[in-house]
């Protein structure tokens, strides 16, 4: 047996499995596939204050290794999440980790306050601040407005439920963006959000998506996550980190569990493969078995580094 | 839902354009219907990284047909692979059409690639006309494949090499006109173009015909949760994968 429970401040979670937020709808999408009391947490699609129709058509477009999209959050708002989706996750027992977002600081502190009402149903925050897709609250806006500590101190003002930022290198030097979060208010950091790409029909000349560009995602991203995390754990040891960016193979889980990561969030693998959350988890408990290893604790941050000569 | 992976039967060229493709799989076969599809992973690895959806086009016992062209690598990888060849296959998805239109009758109209799902019907089920549109004679498909409603088919081609040279929503307004039935006599199922769809919906509309039609948008995940194939319904953007792809007229948003 491996004990796959992973600690996280005063969060205990039964393995570090988890879902990168959009990846895995708001509620019961994917529980034809997969027993959600399974995994260790789900992450739902970015919640925001009123409901947002999102983005014109076309929204996504397949690129090598991965795919752009430019949803737009689509979502129907704060008022049905806490009808509708969080009673499900609580009668089932299911620890919900819930990813919000606001087209202003007051916006996410709304937000913070409105969910630290559920806070006995919610297992933490993890704040949207790095969303490609959307203009206000978008990651433009944080970066260029400079955002980052208004937001979380808004945030933090609200609510005791532990916070993931959720950052992205769209936000400028990801250590020091790193660093002003948890000075804000933090708990802990989701590395990385998806990075901004494009592509282009070449007979009609125009984007392959309606608004231009999107947030890359997908294997193809997966080794920048990974050197981000590595960095930011090297830098923030103390610092709880859930990683996210084309983990689609148990190999890839385990990997980011060497460079440090605390949860793993696996995102477009599921579209590919609704079970990869499950087969992901039964691969990490057989390399643990393999590898003698009893407690999963003992491979994170465990790189060995090549000896110079 | 069904994750499976199958090993394909027979895999070939059908005509100019198409492939038909081939596998067995009990549960896809039986609990399919017309209109819905399935997600397929074509090769292990990542690029392409995403399934490609494709609707049905034929069950026979438990042998599932799809009908396929090329439209990018995921389709040409696909013709490249033989007899004895895996496949991962998700499905069946989506909303297909009504099998059943009460007393009325049932009149098909197909453009191009959109056929497929429309001969599932008219093969299973019934068919008083199938209006079948395509660029060329090259997408025509060879008599053996619509023999059991060949004489419900009327063929258009854009440059006239097959049939009636223009557009099939020319033929479907000249068949109504000539219809002397009441409207509620007739049901529309049409898949296709989007823009040939909209014609349809048109002409149905000022005879006053209700009808399906199957809309699709580039999929990721197929089963509603990416929000990347959402089409515009009177109800907002709909997932056109999890409600669709079938939707009524009526529940369609005017000009979307």
């Amino acid at each position: 047996m491996v004990d796959l429970t992973t600690r996280i401040g005063p969060l205990r979670f039964k393995n570090p499995i988890t879902v990168a937020s959009g990846t895995f709808g708001v509620k019961d999408e994917y529980a034809d596939y997969v027993d959600y009391r399974k995994l260790g947490a789900v992450i739902a699609k970015t919640i925001t204050l009123h409901p947002r129709k999102g983005n014109p058509m076309p929204r996504i477009c397949e690129t090598p290794a991965g795919m752009l999209n430019a949803i737009g959050l689509q979502n129907k708002g704060l008022r049905d999440f806490v009808e509708d989706k969080i009673p499900y996750f609580r009668k089932r027992k299911i620890p919900l980790i819930v990813n919000i977002a606001g087209e202003s600081t007051k916006e996410f502190g709304i937000l913070a306050k409105e969910l630290d009402r559920y806070k006995k149903s919610i297992a933490a925050l993890e704040l949207n601040l790095s969303c490609p897709n959307i203009e206000a609250g978008g990651v433009r806006a944080i970066r260029e407005g400079r955002l980052i500590t208004k937001t979380i101190e808004a945030v933090r003002k609200e609510t005791q439920l532990f916070i993931f930022a959720k950052l992205s290198p769209e936000l400028g030097d990801v250590l020091e963006t790193a660093k002003e979060a948890i000075r804000a208010g933090a708990d802990g950091l989701s590395l990385i959000n998806t990075i901004r790409g494009m592509a282009i029909h070449i007979e009609s000349r125009k984007p392959r998506l309606a608004v231009g560009t999107g947030g890359l995602s997908g294997p193809a991203i997966r080794p920048i996550a990974l050197r981000y995390v590595y960095e930011i754990k090297q830098a923030l040891p103390r610092v709880s980190v859930i990683a996210s960016g084309g983990i689609t193979t148990w190999q890839d889980a385990v990997e980011f569990l060497i460079a440090g990561a605390d949860l793993l969030a696996i995102g477009t693998a599921n579209f590919v493969n609704p079970r990869a959350t499950l087969d992901i988890l039964e691969g990490l408990k057989e390399y643990c078995l393999k590898h003698h290893i009893k407690r999963i604790g003992e491979i994170r941050g465990s790189l060995v580094t090549h000896r110079r000569s | 839902m069904y994750d499976e992976t199958v090993t394909i039967l027979d895999n070939r060229k059908v005509n100019a354009e198409y492939y038909k493709l081939s596998f067995r799989s009990k549960r896809l076969a039986k609990n399919v219907l017309p209109g819905q599809f399935l997600q397929m992973k074509i090769e292990e690895g990542y690029d392409p990284f995403l399934r490609r959806p494709f609707s049905y086009y034929r069950t026979v016992g438990d042998r599932v047909e799809i009908l396929y062209e090329i439209l990018g690598m995921g389709t040409k990888l696909l013709t490249e692979k033989g007899k004895g060849g895996t496949l991962k296959v998700l499905g069946p998805l989506g909303r297909g059409f009504s099998r059943h239109v009460e007393r009325k009758k049932r009149i098909l109209v197909g453009g191009g690639v959109g056929v497929p799902p429309l001969v599932f019907l008219a093969e299973r089920y019934d068919c008083y006309q199938f209006l079948i549109g395509t660029k060329s004679r090259k997408e025509i498909l060879p008599s053996s494949e619509i023999k059991k409603f060949a004489k419900t088919v009327r063929y258009t081609t854009e440059d006239g090499s097959f049939g009636k040279k223009g557009l099939v929503t020319n033929l479907l307004e000249d068949l109504l006109k000539k219809e002397k039935g009441n409207p509620q006599d007739y049901f529309i199922q049409t898949c296709g173009p989007n823009r040939m769809m909209e014609r349809v919906m048109e002409i149905a509309d000022h005879h006053g015909i209700e009808g399906e039609a199957s809309w699709d948008e580039t999929m990721a995940c197929g089963v509603g949760v990416c929000l990347g194939c959402m089409v515009l319904t009177r109800k907002g953007w709909t997932a056109s994968c999890k409600e669709g792809p079938v939707f009524r007229f009526d529940e369609m948003e005017k000009g979307h």
